[in-house]
């Protein structure tokens, strides 16, 4: 049995011919092939975690920066809403959802402000309750 | 008069009735099931009418129209047309259009256009996902343990196997590579049961899913920024290229196609990619694959064998995706609806809809449609990387 590291056919590198395949090496070739998959993908998930992490680092880093030295007493206190406008796609207001989940809210929201052709940031809502039919 | 005689004679002898065979008959009839379910009942029609047609025009007899006259075979066709002296550009038009999936060209266009129009958001939000695309791979190694068994060469039981990765440019891509004379049936096959995923995937979600399991509503996903998702396709790729260099020209294509779309910088780009070229590259792909489901080729036993074949990978690879969903059920104590699991065969997005839908009936609250797109492209990837896997272990 020889391994010659090929780019490509190394079932043939490695028996000969393709006349050499039978069920045992099937299964082989399927438990490492789909091994494989398992292997690259989670690969790429742990990438993804990782480039999360760094953003989270590099965002909190950006937003402890924005903070004046030396003016501790406004850290301690909640931002100051009165007079600011909200961001564009906010809503303001405590909302209560009943029976309604947070993906579904928003969509809701998003379509009254689509319809009424007011901004979100102009819109108050109240609760949101899901009515079952009769 | 008897100049009439031989002209009607010699008119009847070269008229496509004394050439038709029972076998062009046949894919004549199967072309117009085909035309009939695309049009009257919208099964995947994008796909189906050029692929249809495609059969049709392949089996119309003495149209030349898939002959591959060149001594070399340049276009990968019958040796028995080949006629000396001829040029390239004297064969059938669409076999010279055909080197474009015997080169692979086609396949990673449509890979490109996928790119672009693919979101990884929800991805790269829940990369727990990756996990669920690998897993609805299951049905490829199935059917390949089980074609083997049935006779069938290692690179056909590859290019058949892979029906189950969902994807059918990948599907082309592997079958033009290692088992080209196998291309029709298993385009044919994979096409068709993307678009029957909506009967295949529910009853076995249903049968392998409790209903409190089926009612688990997920937490809404992290906001994903732009320069991740700019990185995302770029980073991926090199990884993925390091690891199985073999899957580059598809991933590659994917993931240009992606950075088109991410970086905002090449609009026009990506609305060709998406649209014009893609649609473009839709029609010549279908064509030319429904041309090469010629009678005398295609109407064999081992074609019944092929989509049985791909059924059963399809079934399996949803099985995978549900039974790692339920895993992870457990693992994260009913933060993650095992549904979304079949989602992982790549078909996009019918396999997240088919979530969606089934989610719905037992939550009409439940919205796990952007959970669904998570494990639905990293079944892109996942059947990208199993195809390049197959092609390292099976090409001459």
């Amino acid at each position: 049995m020889k391994f010659t590291p090929h780019v490509l056919g190394i079932f043939t590198d490695i028996y000969g011919s393709f006349d050499a395949m039978d069920l045992p090496k099937a299964l082989l070739v399927a438990i490492v092939g789909f091994m494989t998959v398992l292997l690259v993908l989670a690969m790429i998930a742990l990438f993804i975690r990782l480039i999360a992490f760094i953003f989270s680092l590099i965002e909190k880093k950006a937003t402890v920066e924005i903070i004046p030295v030396g003016d501790s007493d406004k850290k301690e206190t909640a931002p100051q809403k009165v007079g600011v406008s909200l961001p564009d796609n906010e809503s303001q207001g405590e909302l209560e959802l009943i029976g309604v989940d947070e993906a579904t809210a928003a969509m809701l929201m998003a379509l009254v402000s689509y319809k009424t052709e007011i901004p979100l940031n102009r819109l108050a809502f109240r609760s949101i309750r899901l009515v079952e039919d009769e | 008069m008897e100049l009439i005689t031989n002209l009607l004679a010699g008119l009847w002898e070269s008229s496509g009735f004394t050439l038709l065979t029972w076998q062009n008959g046949v894919m004549i009839g199967v072309s117009f099931v085909f035309l009939f379910l695309a049009i009257a009942k919208k099964f995947e029609p994008l796909l189906l009418v050029p692929i249809a047609f495609g059969i049709l025009l392949a089996n119309l007899p003495g149209s030349g129209i898939m002959d591959d006259l060149t001594l070399s075979q340049a276009f990968g066709g019958d040796p028995a047309t080949a006629v000396a002296g001829s040029h390239w550009y004297d064969s059938g038009v669409l076999r010279i259009l055909y080197a474009g999936v015997k080169s692979s060209i086609f396949p990673c266009l449509i890979f490109l256009g996928v790119g672009a129009m693919t979101d990884f958001g929800p991805l790269l939000s829940n990369p727990i996902s990756l996990l669920l695309g690998a897993a609805a791979q299951l049905g490829i190694y199935v059917a390949f343990i089980i074609a083997i068994i049935l006779g069938f060469t290692p690179q056909e039981a590859a290019a058949i196997s892979i029906i189950g990765g969902a994807d059918g440019p990948t599907a082309i891509w592997l079958t033009g590579k290692l088992a080209s004379h196998l291309l029709a049936p298993i385009a044919l096959a994979a096409y068709s049961y993307m678009a029957l995923i909506p009967l295949i995937q529910p009853p076995i979600m249903k049968l392998l899913t409790t209903k409190k399991e089926r009612e688990v509503k997920m937490t809404q996903l992290r906001k994903v920024s732009k320069t991740e998702k700019i990185v995302f396709p770029v980073v991926v790729l090199v990884l993925i290229a390091l690891i199985l260099p073999s899957v580059v020209p598809l991933l590659g294509m994917l993931m240009l196609g992606n950075l088109f779309r991410e970086c905002g910088v090449v609009d026009r780009l990506s609305d060709t990619a998406q649209n014009a070229m893609n649609n473009i590259v839709v029609i010549l792909l279908g064509v030319t694959v429904g041309a090469t489901a010629n009678g005398e080729s295609f109407l064999k036993p081992q074609t019944l064998g092929i989509v049985a074949l791909g059924l059963t990978a399809f079934i399996f690879s949803t099985v995978g995706g549900v039974l790692l969903g339920k895993v992870l059920y457990v693992v994260t104590k009913g933060k993650i609806n095992p549904l979304i699991g079949a989602a992982g065969v790549s078909a996009v997005p019918m396999a997240a809809r088919v979530a969606q839908n089934e989610g719905r009936k037992y939550n009409p609250t439940n919205f796990l449609l952007m959970h669904a797109m998570g494990p639905n492209v990293a079944g892109v990837i996942g059947s990208a990387v199993a195809a390049g896997f197959l092609l390292l272990m099976f090409q001459n």
